[in-house]
Protein backbone atom coordinates (compact mmCIF):
# COMPACT_ATOMS: atom_id res chain seq x y z
CA UNK A 1 0.00 0.00 0.00
CA UNK A 2 1.23 3.45 -0.81
CA UNK A 3 1.62 5.05 2.66
CA UNK A 4 0.73 8.54 1.45
CA UNK A 5 -2.78 7.28 0.67
CA UNK A 6 -3.37 6.87 4.40
CA UNK A 7 -3.30 10.65 4.79
CA UNK A 8 -6.48 11.05 2.77
CA UNK A 9 -8.88 13.07 4.94
CA UNK A 10 -11.80 11.19 3.40
CA UNK A 11 -10.29 7.90 4.48
CA UNK A 12 -9.51 9.17 7.99
CA UNK A 13 -13.04 10.43 8.43
CA UNK A 14 -14.42 7.16 7.09
CA UNK A 15 -12.26 5.04 9.39
CA UNK A 16 -13.20 7.12 12.43
CA UNK A 17 -16.89 6.83 11.60
CA UNK A 18 -16.66 3.09 11.10
CA UNK A 19 -14.69 2.71 14.32
CA UNK A 20 -17.43 4.56 16.20
CA UNK A 21 -20.14 2.51 14.50
CA UNK A 22 -18.33 -0.72 15.40
CA UNK A 23 -18.12 0.30 19.06
CA UNK A 24 -21.82 1.18 19.18
CA UNK A 25 -22.70 -2.08 17.44
CA UNK A 26 -20.64 -4.07 19.92
CA UNK A 27 -22.25 -2.30 22.88
CA UNK A 28 -25.77 -2.91 21.59
CA UNK A 29 -25.00 -6.55 20.78
CA UNK A 30 -23.48 -7.25 24.17
CA UNK A 31 -26.27 -5.46 26.02
CA UNK A 32 -28.98 -7.24 24.06
CA UNK A 33 -27.36 -10.58 24.86
CA UNK A 34 -27.09 -9.85 28.58
CA UNK A 35 -30.56 -8.31 28.86
CA UNK A 36 -32.18 -11.09 26.85
CA UNK A 37 -30.84 -13.61 29.34
CA UNK A 38 -32.04 -11.52 32.28
CA UNK A 39 -35.47 -10.57 30.98
CA UNK A 40 -36.75 -13.25 28.62
CA UNK A 41 -37.13 -16.16 30.96
CA UNK A 42 -39.89 -18.11 29.19
CA UNK A 43 -40.33 -19.46 25.67
CA UNK A 44 -40.53 -16.59 23.15
CA UNK A 45 -44.10 -15.65 22.19
CA UNK A 46 -45.64 -13.70 19.34
CA UNK A 47 -44.85 -10.46 21.08
CA UNK A 48 -43.18 -9.27 24.27
CA UNK A 49 -45.30 -8.73 27.32
CA UNK A 50 -45.15 -5.18 28.65
CA UNK A 51 -43.05 -6.35 31.58
CA UNK A 52 -40.57 -8.02 29.22
CA UNK A 53 -40.11 -4.92 27.08
CA UNK A 54 -39.88 -2.69 30.17
CA UNK A 55 -37.27 -5.08 31.58
CA UNK A 56 -35.19 -4.92 28.39
CA UNK A 57 -35.28 -1.14 28.32
CA UNK A 58 -34.51 -0.82 32.05
CA UNK A 59 -31.75 -3.39 31.79
CA UNK A 60 -29.94 -1.39 29.11
CA UNK A 61 -30.18 1.86 31.05
CA UNK A 62 -29.15 0.33 34.39
CA UNK A 63 -26.20 -1.31 32.70
CA UNK A 64 -25.04 2.09 31.46
CA UNK A 65 -25.58 3.63 34.92
CA UNK A 66 -23.50 0.83 36.39
CA UNK A 67 -20.74 1.41 33.85
CA UNK A 68 -20.50 5.06 34.95
CA UNK A 69 -20.33 4.08 38.62
CA UNK A 70 -17.60 1.54 37.97
CA UNK A 71 -15.56 4.00 35.93
CA UNK A 72 -15.81 6.67 38.61
CA UNK A 73 -14.89 4.20 41.32
CA UNK A 74 -11.84 2.92 39.48
CA UNK A 75 -10.83 6.51 38.71
CA UNK A 76 -11.08 7.54 42.37
CA UNK A 77 -9.08 4.49 43.39
CA UNK A 78 -6.32 5.44 40.98
CA UNK A 79 -6.19 8.96 42.36
CA UNK A 80 -5.51 7.94 45.99
CA UNK B 1 -6.73 10.64 -6.44
CA UNK B 2 -5.43 8.48 -3.63
CA UNK B 3 -4.99 4.89 -4.49
CA UNK B 4 -4.07 1.65 -2.80
CA UNK B 5 -2.12 -1.20 -4.19
CA UNK B 6 -3.78 -4.51 -3.65
CA UNK B 7 -0.59 -6.50 -4.11
CA UNK B 8 2.71 -6.29 -2.29
CA UNK B 9 4.98 -3.48 -3.29
CA UNK B 10 6.16 -3.75 -6.83
CA UNK B 11 5.26 -2.75 -10.29
CA UNK B 12 2.15 -3.96 -12.02
CA UNK B 13 -0.04 -4.33 -8.90
CA UNK B 14 -3.64 -3.25 -9.54
CA UNK B 15 -4.52 0.07 -7.91
CA UNK B 16 -7.88 0.75 -6.31
CA UNK B 17 -9.21 4.15 -5.41
CA UNK B 18 -10.00 5.34 -1.90
CA UNK B 19 -13.69 5.26 -2.81
CA UNK B 20 -13.51 1.66 -3.94
CA UNK B 21 -11.60 0.75 -0.81
CA UNK B 22 -14.24 2.37 1.39
CA UNK B 23 -17.04 0.64 -0.52
CA UNK B 24 -15.38 -2.74 -0.15
CA UNK B 25 -14.80 -2.11 3.54
CA UNK B 26 -18.47 -1.20 4.06
CA UNK B 27 -19.56 -4.45 2.42
CA UNK B 28 -17.15 -6.50 4.51
CA UNK B 29 -18.17 -4.75 7.72
CA UNK B 30 -21.87 -5.32 6.98
CA UNK B 31 -21.16 -8.99 6.37
CA UNK B 32 -19.19 -9.28 9.60
CA UNK B 33 -21.98 -7.65 11.61
CA UNK B 34 -24.59 -9.92 10.02
CA UNK B 35 -22.46 -12.98 10.72
CA UNK B 36 -22.02 -12.04 14.37
CA UNK B 37 -25.73 -11.37 14.76
CA UNK B 38 -26.60 -14.71 13.18
CA UNK B 39 -24.33 -16.61 15.55
CA UNK B 40 -25.75 -14.87 18.60
CA UNK B 41 -29.37 -15.49 17.59
CA UNK B 42 -28.56 -19.10 16.80
CA UNK B 43 -27.16 -19.66 20.28
CA UNK B 44 -29.98 -17.90 22.11
CA UNK B 45 -32.76 -19.60 20.20
CA UNK B 46 -31.26 -23.04 20.40
CA UNK B 47 -31.13 -22.60 24.14
CA UNK B 48 -34.74 -21.39 24.38
CA UNK B 49 -36.40 -23.67 21.87
CA UNK B 50 -34.52 -26.95 21.62
CA UNK B 51 -34.72 -28.31 25.13
CA UNK B 52 -34.56 -31.97 24.20
CA UNK B 53 -33.06 -32.58 20.76
CA UNK B 54 -35.00 -35.30 18.94
CA UNK B 55 -34.39 -37.06 15.68
CA UNK B 56 -35.80 -34.07 13.78
CA UNK B 57 -37.14 -30.57 14.44
CA UNK B 58 -40.74 -30.68 15.61
CA UNK B 59 -43.33 -28.19 14.40
CA UNK B 60 -43.44 -26.48 17.76
CA UNK B 61 -39.65 -26.20 17.80
CA UNK B 62 -39.69 -24.64 14.33
CA UNK B 63 -42.32 -22.07 15.21
CA UNK B 64 -40.53 -21.33 18.49
CA UNK B 65 -37.35 -20.60 16.55
CA UNK B 66 -39.25 -18.32 14.18
CA UNK B 67 -40.76 -16.35 17.05
CA UNK B 68 -37.45 -16.30 18.86
CA UNK B 69 -35.64 -14.71 15.92
CA UNK B 70 -38.38 -12.05 15.62
CA UNK B 71 -38.23 -11.35 19.36
CA UNK B 72 -34.46 -11.11 19.40
CA UNK B 73 -34.53 -8.60 16.57
CA UNK B 74 -37.17 -6.66 18.49
CA UNK B 75 -35.07 -6.85 21.68
CA UNK B 76 -32.08 -5.45 19.79
CA UNK B 77 -34.25 -2.50 18.76
CA UNK B 78 -35.51 -1.89 22.30
CA UNK B 79 -31.98 -2.00 23.74
CA UNK B 80 -30.60 0.19 20.94
CA UNK B 81 -33.26 2.85 21.49
CA UNK B 82 -32.77 2.75 25.28
CA UNK B 83 -29.05 3.39 24.72
CA UNK B 84 -29.74 6.28 22.34
CA UNK B 85 -32.09 7.93 24.82
CA UNK B 86 -29.77 7.63 27.79
CA UNK B 87 -26.77 9.41 26.21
Amino acid sequence: MDPSALNSPDLQRFLNQEKEKAMVNEMVAKLTSVCWDKCITSTPGNKFSSSESACLSNCAQRFMDMTMIIMKRVQSMQET
Amino acid sequence: MDSFSTGSSGSGSPQISTDEFMDQMKVQLAQAYAQEFLETVRGKCFEKCITKPGSSLSGSESSCISRCVDRYIEATGIVGRALLNSR
